[in-house]
């Protein structure tokens, strides 16, 4: 279209609309003119000057003509409906304040479905679906290493592997390093010390990911290498909390693990992967990153590696490239790849790997959320049908008035779309008083919670949602009745009941809702299921009333280390201060508290034993512990002795073995009284030995990788026998630890003025810990399921009792003849029952075909769990035939000659 | 012809244009000037015209303005937009064509 008469058509819809009473005017004046001129026109042929007006009118189409003409050429403007609009507004208020309890049965039922609907959007928007803040984000790729072969999922990766894929890729521009695997303590200008989450990064970390600064700037390359200055740029959250947002804090400096670095700058606020990261700082502020091993060792991987996309390159050429370059390399250095653990590389999006854990979570509660909608939409749609029945006769009214089809299916739309604006208003409320716990909850499973926010999108999408909804209804007073809206012949009296093919649209909407309910229902059984199984997995350790706190070493970890003598003269003195307080049972103290991971874990070798080939080295975790602990954490003896007192430096070397681990060592064999050894590449980067130890004793697995996962391979050490790298203390209490807690802080600061205290939680939390995001998810699906069994019940009870209010006349009759309450109440709950068994039979089959998504987030049980299904239906059909009971009651108490008489 | 043809579905625009095209022109005179260069034969209901008009206005074929009539008062006289001239050459043609088609039926011999 020309663009002049574009402009020109423009600005005469605008004058229509805005200057409506000029237009009018000129519009008389026009028509006038004409009747005028034609007046006398005819008087010049002769007429006498009445008739010959009256024949001017008469050509303009008679009595009202004027009047006609300008309602036609009003049509002709394209902006009417924008003028009845408000009127119909009006009036679709007017007809619903007239019902009330309908309005407000859909307005709620609408808003609960959109509520959930715009929660959950907002939620897979939020992270999922928006693109990354980072500059240009969709080149961004995420490499990582992993051994399968020993159930090692990122393995990290060493200078010179960097080093080769950089040399060779030509299907990446940059490669940054990130490296967060050594503990920082920070201590401020107050002298008190806390422990940071601090990522030691190459100087083009911050240029590849494509991040800047809020003030000052942030690293370059030439903070590189060992003569540059310590330099720590803050994380935007962290500047935040700790500092307070302080504008002047760039030229400050922080001690990080006694190496005084210098604030530069505040990074943008931006998701954070792997980890939350406080604080980042060059290589040069962390000694142990420039020493001679890390640079030239192939296998001591200490870092994350992000890169950029080479313009005009793919993932799947990156990714075919990389593979090639690591197969090689695995090729190439055979000490460095065990050819059991399978070594891996895989790249992947970065927004991909920042969503992995969200997608499938969200997406799932997306769908449930739809689900809801759906059921709520044919709830509102049969509402709508038994409303339209009662108004046919206002319909035909209005039809008689003259309202074209067109206009009264524009009122009724405009009536549904106040009702669904409503709707979706009170649940964009819904959703927003949600806001707050959604982002915790998304917190558990996305680093970009923080990006939650209900913005422009969302708003829109609520619209939209909404719109559809009305546009939906204005349809369903037509569907499967007669197309038009007014019925050609409609008795005198009032129509109450209604047409078999509209029953049968009614029926299908209860039975779609009874079905999806069960789909639903059957998804939150199934993760309730899987909570269930999860508590009475058997984690090893059985202790109430213990609380574990770990007291890391602070400072430069490497140094410290090497001060076993003091440290563990400091950790037995705190323990043995707890052990003194009142209403302390045992006092204990480890490298890690049970069901948590050990920082350490290596490759161990039996004596006297060989490994087959094709099975990995035995490899396992390490924990050091001191006598009590095996007491105080309840972990079972299972034979030889646990730890004495005199197992201490310059005696025999002892350890203890895990159950699995002492099977995967010595297979059937007794493994009390024989020797074993650390071994493998990996030694040399620790402070440990490749002496033997002779096992002592064997005791029972726990579970400290999760709830879900197998049991963890073990080897016990005596805690002051080993080098010392972190201290955990353990507290079995006679009181409620909550109670003793403070207490046992203060003594600990007695002996140790300076001592960090972290992740206090009694064993009960830790093992509650693996489950936590797991029982949020089933929480947030089954509240989901309820919903839609309230909306469905509902909806199943309110057309049971429809049916049987335009049925009461029937039901005197068939009472007059003999039928007895019970018979009419068993007739109303069959015709329930009926639509219940068919929902509960389409739902089975729907709920086998959905759950299989839900596979990977179940445990112990199939996605067909048979109980599960079954109690599913059960609940159904009993919640389902307690619904149908009050409109089968009403049916059985009805007087037949009450009814017959009003007919 | 003792009664003025119906009009043709449509013809109604075509001829409105044309007029207008010869020169801009107030309501009652297009009915006027129609009657008199068609001979009688095509006779516009006055009331039938308004609507027409509107549209091709709303359409932005025709544009209007106030002016003064011969008769000194004030009169919407409508003239041919730029887009209105094109659209009057599209719907000659179609008009062409049609006329022709129906004439070539017409004209067949009948067996």
């Amino acid at each position: 279209m020309a663009i002049d008469r574009f402009l020109r058509i423009v600005s005469l819809r605008l004058r229509s609309l805005f200057r409506r009473n000029d237009v009018e005017q000129e519009l008389d004046e026009e028509l006038h003119y004409h009747v005028d001129q034609q007046t006398a026109e005819n008087m010049r042929r002769g007429m006498p000057a009445d008739t010959a007006r009256a024949d001017a009118l008469r050509a303009m189409g008679g009595m009202g003509g004027i009047e006609l003409r300008k309602e036609q050429v009003r049509d002709t403007r394209g902006t009417r409906w924008i003028e009845e609009l408000a009127g119909d507004a009006r009036f679709a208020l007017r007809s619903l304040r007239r019902a009330r309890g309908f309005a407000t049965a859909v307005v709620l039922t609408l808003a609960l479905g959109i509520g959930a609907n715009t929660a959950m959007f907002t939620l897979l928007r939020g992270t999922v679906l928006r693109p990354l803040p980072n500059r240009h984000g969709e080149q961004l790729v995420y490499l990582r290493q992993s051994a399968p072969g020993v159930q090692h999922a990122n393995v990290l990766f060493s200078v010179p592997e960097i080093a080769d894929y950089r040399a060779s890729a030509k299907t990446l521009t940059a490669m940054a390093e990130y490296s967060s695997v050594l503990p920082f303590t920070l201590v401020g200008d107050d002298g008190a010390p806390v422990r940071i989450a601090t990522a030691v990064v190459s100087g083009n970390y911050f240029h590849v990911i494509g991040l800047g600064s809020v003030l000052g700037r942030v690293m370059s390359v030439h903070d590189d290498g060992p003569a540059a200055a310590p330099v720590a740029v803050l994380s935007y959250a962290f500047w935040m909390d700790h500092f307070g947002g302080d504008p002047h804090v760039v030229g400050h400096t922080v001690r990080a693990n006694d190496q005084v670095a210098t604030i530069v700058g505040v990074l943008e606020p931006a998701p954070q992967y792997p980890e939350r990261t406080d604080v980042y700082v060059n290589t040069v502020t962390s000694p142990h990153h420039l020493s001679a091993t890390m640079v030239t060792e192939r296998q001591h991987r200490m870092s994350e590696v992000f890169a950029r996309l080479a313009p005009n390159a793919t993932v799947e050429q990156a990714r075919s490239e990389l593979d090639r370059i690591a197969s090689n390399m695995f090729r190439d250095h055979p000490e460095a790849y065990e050819k059991a653990a399978h070594y891996e590389l895989s790249l992947s999006t970065l927004r991909d790997a920042e969503n992995e854990r969200a997608s499938l979570m969200f997406w799932l509660l997306m769908g449930a959320a739809a689900f809801v909608l759906l059921i709520a939409c044919a709830n509102v749609a049969n509402l709508t049908l038994m409303r339209g029945v009662g108004r046919e006769r206002e319909m035909l009214v209005r039809a008689a008035l003259g309202a074209s089809n067109g206009r009264l299916r524009r009122l009724l739309a405009v009536e549904n779309l106040v009702l669904a604006l409503a709707g979706g208003a009170l649940g964009l409320l819904v959703a927003l008083a949600g806001l707050r716990l959604l982002v915790v909850f998304a917190a558990q499973f996305s680093p970009r919670a923080d990006e939650i926010r209900v913005d422009g999108v969302v708003l829109a999408v609520g619209l939209v949602t909404s719109a559809v909804a009305a546009i939906a209804l204005s349809f369903v007073p037509r569907i499967g009745g007669d197309h038009t809206l007014v019925m050609p012949l409609a008795p005198a009296g009032r129509r109450t009941t209604i047409g078999r093919g509209r029953q049968r649209v009614q029926r299908s909407l209860v039975v779609a809702q009874v079905a999806l309910s069960m789909v639903l229902l059957t998804g939150a059984g199934l993760l309730v299921r899987t909570l269930a199984k999860l508590d009475a997995v058997e984690t090893g350790v059985r202790a109430d009333h213990v609380l574990t706190m770990d007291l890391p070493l602070q400072g430069d970890l490497p140094r410290e280390v090497m001060k076993q003598p003091q440290n563990l003269a400091r950790y037995e003195a705190v323990r043995d201060r707890v052990a003194a307080l009142p209403g302390v049972d045992v006092a204990a103290v480890g490298m890690a508290a049970p069901l948590r991971p050990s920082m350490l874990d290596m490759d161990v070798k039996a004596e006297n034993r060989v490994i087959p080939p094709n099975r990995p080295t035995p490899h396992g975790a390490v924990k050091t512990v001191d006598p009590n602990y095996f007491v105080a954490a309840g972990i079972s003896l299972l034979g030889g002795r646990g730890f004495e007192a005199t197992d201490r430096r310059g005696t025999a070397r002892v350890v203890v073995l895990s159950q699995s681990f002492a099977k995967q060592l010595f297979g059937d064999e007794d493994p009390i009284g024989r020797r074993v050894a650390f071994s493998g590449q990996m030694l040399k980067f620790t402070p440990f030995t490749d002496e033997w130890r002779t096992v002592v004793g064997l005791v029972g697995d726990t579970r400290d990788r999760g709830l879900d996962r197998d049991p963890t391979p073990t080897l016990y050490e005596p805690f002051a026998q080993e080098v010392i790298v972190n201290g955990t203390l353990l507290v079995r209490t006679t009181a409620d630890p909550a109670v003793l807690q403070p207490m046992i802080a203060r003594a600990i600061h007695e002996v140790a003025p300076h001592q960090l205290i972290e992740h206090v939680a009694t064993i009960e939390q830790i093992r509650d810990e693996t489950v936590a995001p797991r029982r949020l998810n089933a929480m947030f699906i089954s509240s989901f399921g309820a919903l839609a069994l309230v909306i469905a019940m509902v909806g199943i009870a309110g057309v049971l009792a429809f049916s049987v209010s335009t049925r009461t006349a029937e039901i005197g009759i068939r009472m007059s003849l003999g039928a007895d309450a019970p018979r009419v109440r068993r007739m109303v709950l069959g015709e329930g029952g009926v639509l219940l068994a068919v929902g509960v039979v389409i739902g089975l089959a729907g709920a086998l075909f959905a759950t299989r998504l839900l596979h990977s987030l179940l445990f112990g049980i199939t996605p067909h769990d048979p109980a599960t299904l079954g109690a599913v239906a059960f609940v159904l059909a009993a919640v389902g035939v307690a619904a149908c009971w009050v409109p089968a009651e009403r049916a059985a108490s009805v007087d037949p000659a009450v009814a017959l008489r009003a007919e | 012809m003792s009664k003025p043809a119906d009009l043709v579905q449509g013809t109604l625009d075509l001829l409105i244009l044309k007029m207008l095209a010869l020169e801009p022109l107030n309501g009652w005179a297009i009915g006027q000037r129609l009657k008199q260069l068609s001979s009688e034969v095509l006779q516009v209901s006055d009331g039938s015209l308004y609507p027409a008009l509107h549209k091709l206005e709303q359409e932005g074929w025709v544009t209007a303005e106030w002016r003064q009539s011969e008769n000194n008062r004030r009169a919407k006289f409508y003239s041919l937009t730029r887009a209105g001239r094109k659209q009057l050459q599209i719907e000659a043609g179609n008009w062409d064509r049609l006329a022709s088609a129906i004439t070539a039926l017409v004209r067949l011999q009948e067996v």
